[in-house]
């Protein structure tokens, strides 16, 4: 089993942070129009810094796993250093390239990240 | 009486209506006990109180003469029939059908007002049983499923005894009952109305298509579910009851959980299905059917039964969905799923 394989399987069966965030500051929800993929990430920021991610999410393993290792990666950061965020990040964490056609699955959480940092929950 | 009977019923524009109600048989009937037939003024039919033939022209007949004369009668029809019996093909037994004239407009007929409270519980969701004399004077009587009771049967021991009898009837279903108190025994009928089967469909796909239309024909609700705005549409969707795009998990969690919700996972991924079925296997709906094999159906079983659900929880899981017709096409699926929903909810199937 690939490294790879074994991060993507081991996030879904057991994904960290997959739970609401009801003191969250910060949030946005994001969905992959074809293949349903749907992912609400929630944040709390205190002094421009990331003290809590948690999301939630209906989504295939890649994309859970993905957003598994990324609110572990974002607490302690700061809102501009989240934002920052990119596929060199996902091919690292993930220890390889997601399969032809599936990088959208990886980049849902990311990409719904980048947004949850600058928008305010109300 | 189905939701769209008693609807054609309350919003008639006819200025009469027969209302023709079976309310016992003996043999061999096809109909439940509780079904109607209405005959209007200008000769509109809706409904039957059996599977049509002989008996059903009897009582148009009997309803033809009741729109001009007005009033209440009981029907005592027998099923045997001579010629058919030397055939074979007579049902055999006996049937009561209560037919008396309605007026649709009219508040103060007390089987509209009746019908007035059973649309009101209905919407709500919620049962009720309406009390009705079979014989001697008229007047009707509600019990709600949530304990308030309208109207009157015309004495207040008949009415307190009554409730007792419709409080049964609620829970066990229509049945007819004789009544006695110290002012002299009457014969009462006990009609239930259970509000409509939801369905809950989870994949705005082909067979979801099929599911909403058949479901309209018997009378239950759909509730479209899917995370992708551009499969769940009004366009695909013209008879659903309601669509929602969302998080499908979420979504379904918030639908309150009874015996009369089925699930039904057409989405055939797992990435909706995992997480709906954790919100499910714990709540009292009535029905969960997923889409796939055998094999497919065990591997879900096997990932939620890590994750601590228990054997007894996974089981009520129906997968391979539907009973087996042998159709392949997306509306012979989803004519074996609507099959297997029927079959659990009469309780012919566990």
């Amino acid at each position: 089993v690939s490294a790879y394989r074994a991060i993507v399987i081991e996030h879904f069966r057991r994904p960290r942070n997959r739970a609401p965030l009801p003191q969250a500051n910060r949030a946005a929800e994001g969905a992959n129009p074809l293949c349903g993929d749907r992912i609400r990430i929630q944040l709390r920021v205190d002094d421009d810094t990331i003290t809590d991610a948690r999301f939630m999410a209906d989504a295939c393993a890649l994309c859970i796993a993905t957003a598994s290792l990324l609110t572990e990666h974002v607490r302690g950061l700061s809102a501009d250093a989240a934002a920052a965020i990119d596929g060199t990040w996902v091919r690292t964490s993930l220890e390889g390239d997601p399969p032809a056609g599936r990088a959208r699955c990886a980049m849902l959480p990311v990409d719904t990240l980048r947004r949850a940092v600058r928008q305010a929950v109300t | 009486m189905s939701d769209s009977l008693i609807d054609a019923l309350t919003k008639s524009d006819e200025r009469h209506v027969v209302q023709a109600t079976l309310v016992s048989a003996s043999g061999s009937s096809s109909k439940k006990i509780g079904a109607k037939m209405l005959v209007g003024e200008s000769g509109k039919l809706l409904g039957g109180v059996t599977i049509g033939g002989c008996v059903d022209a009897q009582v148009i007949e009997a309803g033809d003469e009741m729109i001009a004369r007005g009033g209440r009668r009981l029907l005592d029809i027998s099923l045997d029939d001579d010629e058919a019996w030397e055939i074979g093909l007579t049902c055999g037994g006996n049937i009561e059908v209560l037919v008396q004239r309605l007026a649709p407009s009219d508040q103060s007929d007390p089987l509209i007002a009746a019908y007035a409270a059973v649309r009101d519980a209905l919407a709500h969701d919620r049962g009720v049983v309406v009390a009705t004399p079979i014989d001697g004077a008229g007047g009707a009587l509600t019990l709600d499923e949530n304990g308030t009771s309208v109207g009157s049967l015309g004495d207040a021991g008949l009415d307190a005894e009554a409730r007792a009898v419709a409080a049964e009837a609620l829970r066990a279903g229509s049945r007819d009952a004789t009544v006695t108190t110290p002012a002299g025994s009457r014969r009462i009928f006990f009609d239930r109305f259970a509000p409509a089967t939801t369905l809950v469909i989870v994949g705005a796909g082909q067979i979801a298509m099929s599911l909403t239309a058949f479901a309209r024909e018997l009378d239950m609700r759909t509730i479209i579910v899917d995370g992708r705005e551009r499969y769940a549409t009004r366009d695909r969707f013209p008879l659903a009851d309601s669509i929602r795009v969302g998080m499908p998990s979420e979504i379904v969690a918030a639908i309150a959980p009874s015996k009369r919700v089925a699930v039904i996972l057409v989405s055939h991924d797992y990435k909706y299905e995992l997480p709906v079925l954790r919100q499910l296997l714990r709540a009292p709906v009535g029905y969960i059917g997923m889409l796939g094999s055998k094999k497919r159906g065990e591997a879900v079983r096997g990932l939620l039964r890590d994750e601590g659900f228990t054997d007894e929880e996974l089981g009520r899981i129906r997968t391979p969905i539907g009973l087996d017709l042998g159709g392949k096409s997306s509306p012979e699926v989803a004519l074996s799923i609507l099959a297997e929903v029927v079959a659990v909810r009469s309780g012919k199937r566990a």
